[in-house]
């Protein structure tokens, strides 16, 4: 008991125990925009339609918007936050392996790469598809092969994205699916420290 | 208080925001896009009709940029009560530890009295600190005395009242 109490007096000015907001609604929003977009666009829309295009075009609208964002946006949402540095992202996953289990408020640095990787590939696969509608590039091979080629990169950085989120979840105890949707980040009393 | 009250306007003001961030964003890179793909076309911004339409483009792109900025404002707002809420809580914490330190408690006898504030009854707090519940009564009988009042609701009352006075 006296340990909890200890706790309860250090606790609000090291890292904040409970609930803490770190995803805004715009992150949110665009996220699950994004996943509804690829599950029309992998799964349920004609290739060749025109509601394939339209789709396609929102989620790049989406991903533009989540780029300003992490320019303008909130804490946790910039890029400042969770700066692409794959030395960093090596060390996390080579500290998870030694069973390190550091909470982030926002991305790991491995989630993080996966973020920009996400974008990427997003940007390319509309790039793509509008070059495909152009009578410059119209007919090409080689434009279409790269569609396909990015669709299933797409495909397997989802499967990673969900399995990473999974683990992490388990290893952490931060259940990171819940933060996606109500934006806040339900930290162990235990968390170490972490940004 | 109306600060639970307030914290959830706020909470469905910024999911309205961003959701108008969103719609408009997309208005204007279509607005954007179309403009563009004008002016590829002919190369000239010269009728009336697409200088509407770079006016209007320009427009809303400057209106999603202020409600980035407003939506920005709305979440700060909210981190920053949820932050003052929780060095209220914890500033609590320390009043009450003032209050033991006060009045002498011994350290068995701090946790107990915390479990007692907590509305845990006796039993329970026999359970959880492995004691018989004869030795909590007791340890509660000490705390009555020490703070000099008569059972649990007058404990209870010390410490409103020194919330309730605070407030001046």
């Amino acid at each position: 008991m006296t340990e909890a109490a200890a706790t309860h007096r250090e606790r609000p000015r090291a890292v904040p125990a409970g609930n803490v907001r770190v995803w805004d609604p715009l992150v949110r929003l665009i996220h699950w925009g994004v996943v509804a977009g690829v599950v029309l666009n992998a799964a349920l829309l004609e290739d060749d339609g025109k509601a394939h295009e339209v789709v396609g075009y929102v989620v790049l609208g989406f991903v533009l918007v989540r780029l300003i964002w992490g320019l303008v946006g909130t804490t946790h949402a910039r890029f400042s936050a969770f700066p692409p540095n794959p030395l960093a992202a090596l060390r996390h996953l080579a500290g998870l392996l030694r069973g390190h289990r550091r909470v982030h408020l926002s991305h790991n640095p491995a989630g993080a790469l996966m973020a920009y990787n996400l974008w990427a590939t997003l940007i390319g696969l509309a790039a793509t598809g509008y070059m495909m509608g152009t009578p410059r590039y119209f007919g090409m091979e080689w434009v279409e092969e790269l569609h396909e080629g990015l669709f299933a990169w797409l495909m397997i950085s989802v499967a990673l994205h969900i399995a990473a989120v999974l683990l992490d979840s388990w290893l952490t105890r931060v259940p990171l699916l819940r933060a996606m949707i109500t934006g806040r980040k339900r930290l162990p009393p235990d968390a170490g420290p972490g940004r | 208080m109306s600060t639970p009250g307030r914290a959830r306007t706020d909470e469905r003001r910024a999911i309205a925001l961003a959701a108008v961030i969103l719609l408009q964003a997309l208005t204007a890179l279509f607005f954007l896009g179309d403009v563009i793909a004008d002016l590829l076309h002919d190369g000239a911004l010269e009728d009336i009709h697409m200088w509407l339409e770079a006016m209007a483009a320009v427009a809303l792109i400057g209106g999603v940029v202020f409600l980035m900025i407003e939506l920005r404002r709305v979440m700060n707002r909210m981190s920053l009560l949820d932050r003052s809420m929780r060095a209220a809580r914890g500033e609590m914490a320390e009043v009450i530890d003032s209050f033991f330190t006060d009045w002498g408690l011994t350290p068995s006898e701090r946790d107990v009295a915390l479990l007692v504030l907590k509305g845990i009854d006796n039993e329970a707090i026999a359970q959880l600190r492995g004691t018989a519940p004869g030795t909590v009564r007791a340890q509660c009988t000490a705390i009555y005395a020490k703070a000099g009042v008569d059972g649990r609701a007058q404990l209870f009352s010390v410490f409103m009242e020194e919330l309730l006075a605070s407030d001046d």
